[in-house]
């Protein structure tokens, strides 16, 4: 017992940090309050350092936890600061000069709890052994990401986009349940390595079949790739930019987890080499990949927003990483797709949060004065002359997010490809170079506007903002696309350790793994009573 | 497969085969209502019936293996539908608040 505790202790940490966070944000004192943020990022750290002492685990993948939970914790400090700036500040300006204090209008504690509960979803998506739990998981993920949508911003375009993604969420949500109950219907068992077992034995049923697409499709919506993709463009504009930032990485990482998760359980041993997925699968996975990265990156060329553009631009990005799911787990770092698609996830976070923070900590003027979010990539022009940190900041992650060697994204896609080549498909390795091909278009633009382009003399733009932590989330993303190339290889094999499938894992099965049921004969029919 | 369509041959009795038309039905019920209404609190309904649709295929499928797994995930299933209609109930009033209409075309903001 005190073992499977031990996977959990992270998630306990950030679940307690959250209960504590819920309770401060509602306090009288303004000191209280703004301690809501350090004692996140304290979690985070604590969450950070726990992570990476998981224990090994007797599953498919031995050490998994370590890398993923370690890396969204990585990723989750990153963006934290980000968010910083996310309070009603003429709220707290006017209570600080004596205002009286009203618990029901304070915006913080709650958003930082609900930004620690969603992280706390995405790791347990990690830990999940069974069915039950990974749809907990993936609602817990999402839920709290509706509400921080809904109130990121006071404007109507920000409920709006809360109110959107919550329902397809929802629909998302049901469709994965429904091939959820397809899957245990199939095999009897809710268990993953119960799965594993009846699929190794008997080979995939029709319903198995039918639940295992209906699944992927539902969980497609998370990592907003192709079927469910349709959302992303609205709710990342219509969110305040940090927001947008947490949606661009946290639910695609679940997504992608839950994704390995399920595919594990048919495993990387059919077809004709034995080492692909089952056909329906592999042609399903296929469809969605190349439909996800050439809708992404051919609608982010059209437009004239920073942020739907980001936001078709990680559309694209989640169709990378899904070719690494096609490929599967290999021998070697350069073979792995499934640790390439991790590490890639790795590479996405840091570079597409930079992007995001660069955004995030500008500002225009609205036509009444008041400030208002940098939306337009025309709001970047003339960057350079104003702050050349945030325009060289802003350069490097558009050129990561390109792949231009030798920044981080470059080494990101280099075992993508490679593990494409390795696993035969040839097809999807000649999409996705003719798809990175067509990004650099837009993501060039991007770079003009914040380096070359002049200010424009009438616009009273860019303006940054007061919020600190965004430009230090932008400046810290930035080395790290630098920073990070150098621990590269180590990384790799960090996810290449990770996504290794345990050689001892079909003993475990035969020893843990419960028998398997068969339908009792005598009772093919329900009774009601 | 077979096994399900055999039992299907069974006339006279409710089979697991009928659960399972049910909630196909539920289910499909809720994806059509859900793309053609304009409501937005009909729209969440249609998101509960297929949740619906989808507790009902755990529980015959619990009952058919004699596993009570099916029936404990409907359970946890009803409680994540009981949080998300809160959530649902009160983006919706927020929103109603903002633009006085819960007509879905009304969102002008958000282009496509």
């Amino acid at each position: 017992m005190s073992e499977k505790l031990a996977l959990l202790h992270p998630e306990m940490v950030l679940f307690a940090a959250t209960c504590v966070v819920m309770v401060l944000g509602l306090a009288r004192s303004a000191v209280w309050r703004s301690a809501c943020a350090w004692l996140t990022g304290g979690a985070l750290a604590a969450a950070f350092v726990l992570a990476l002492r998981s224990p090994v685990t007797d599953g498919l993948f031995p050490h998994f936890l370590a890398y993923t939970k370690a890396m969204i914790a990585g990723v989750a400090l990153l963006i934290l600061p980000v968010m910083s700036g996310t309070v009603d500040r003429w709220y707290e300006r006017r209570v600080a000069k004596g205002a009286a204090f009203d618990a029901l209008r304070v915006t913080r504690g709650e958003f930082y709890a609900f930004f620690l509960l969603s992280v706390t979803g995405v790791m347990l998506c990690a830990t999940a052994d069974d069915l039950i739990w990974l749809f907990l998981a993936l609602e817990l993920t999402s839920l709290p990401t509706y509400i921080m949508v809904a109130i990121s911003t006071p404007r109507v375009r920000a409920q709006e986009a809360g109110v959107k993604y919550f329902f397809l969420g929802a629909l998302a949500a049901a469709t994965f349940l429904y091939g959820f109950a397809m899957l245990f219907g199939a095999t009897g068992s809710t268990s993953l390595d119960a799965i594993t077992i009846q699929f190794r034995g008997e080979g995939l049923s029709t319903i198995a079949t039918l639940g295992l697409v209906m699944a992927l499709v539902g969980v497609s919506f998370k990592i907003a790739a192709a079927p469910m993709h349709f959302y992303t463009a609205d709710v990342y504009q219509g969110a305040a930019s940090p927001v947008s930032a947490f949606l661009a990485f946290m639910p695609k990482a679940a997504g992608l987890i839950v994704l390995i998760q399920l595919l594990a359980t048919v495993g990387w041993s059919w077809g004709e080499a034995g080492d692909a997925l089952p056909d329906a699968i592999r042609v399903a996975l296929w469809v969605i990949a190349t439909l996800t990265m050439t809708i992404g990156n051919t609608l982010a060329l059209l437009q004239s927003s920073a942020k739907r553009l980001l936001a078709y631009s990680s559309i694209a990005h989640s169709g990378y990483m899904l070719v690494g799911l096609i490929a599967g787990p290999g021998g070697t770092v350069a073979r792995n797709g499934l640790a390439a698609a991790m590490f890639y996830l790795l590479c996405y976070g840091v570079m597409n949060l930079g992007a995001f923070a660069v955004l995030a900590s500008l500002e225009v003027r609205g036509r009444d004065g008041e400030p208002a979010e940098a939306d337009a990539i025309d709001d970047l022009r003339g960057l350079f002359r104003v702050r050349p940190g945030l325009a060289w900041a802003m350069t490097l992650c558009a050129l990561s997010l390109l792949g231009l060697p030798p920044l981080l994204g470059f080494w990101g896609k280099l075992v993508l490809f490679t593990s494409a080549i390795g696993a035969g498909e040839i097809g999807l390795v000649v999409v996705m170079g003719l798809n990175s091909a067509v990004a650099a278009f837009y993501y060039l633009r991007l770079v003009r506007a914040s380096m070359l382009d002049e200010r424009d003399p009438d616009a009273e733009r860019p303006i940054v903002t007061e919020a600190l932590g965004r430009r230090l989330a932008a400046g810290l993303s930035a080395a790290g696309v630098v920073g990070v190339v150098v621990f590269a290889s180590t990384l790799q094999s960090a996810s290449h350790a990770a996504a290794t499938p345990n050689p001892r894992y079909d003993e475990f099965l035969k020893v843990e793994a419960p028998a398997r049921q068969s339908p009792p004969a005598a009772t093919p029919t329900a009774r009601h009573n | 497969m077979t096994a399900l369509l055999a039992q299907a041959s069974a006339f006279g009795s409710v089979t697991l085969y009928h659960y399972l038309f049910v909630s196909a039905a539920l289910f499909a019920l809720g994806v059509i209502g859900f793309l053609s209404r304009r409501n937005l609190i009909i729209m969440f309904l249609c998101t509960e019936l297929m949740f619906q649709g989808a507790g009902l295929a755990l529980i015959a499928f619990g009952r058919h293996w004699m596993n009570p797994t099916g029936q404990v995930f409907v359970i946890f299933v009803l409680t994540i539908a009981a949080a998300e209609a809160a959530l649902a109930l009160g983006l919706v009033v927020y929103l109603y608040r903002r633009k006085s209409t819960l007509d879905a075309q009304a969102w002008a903001e958000l282009a496509g």
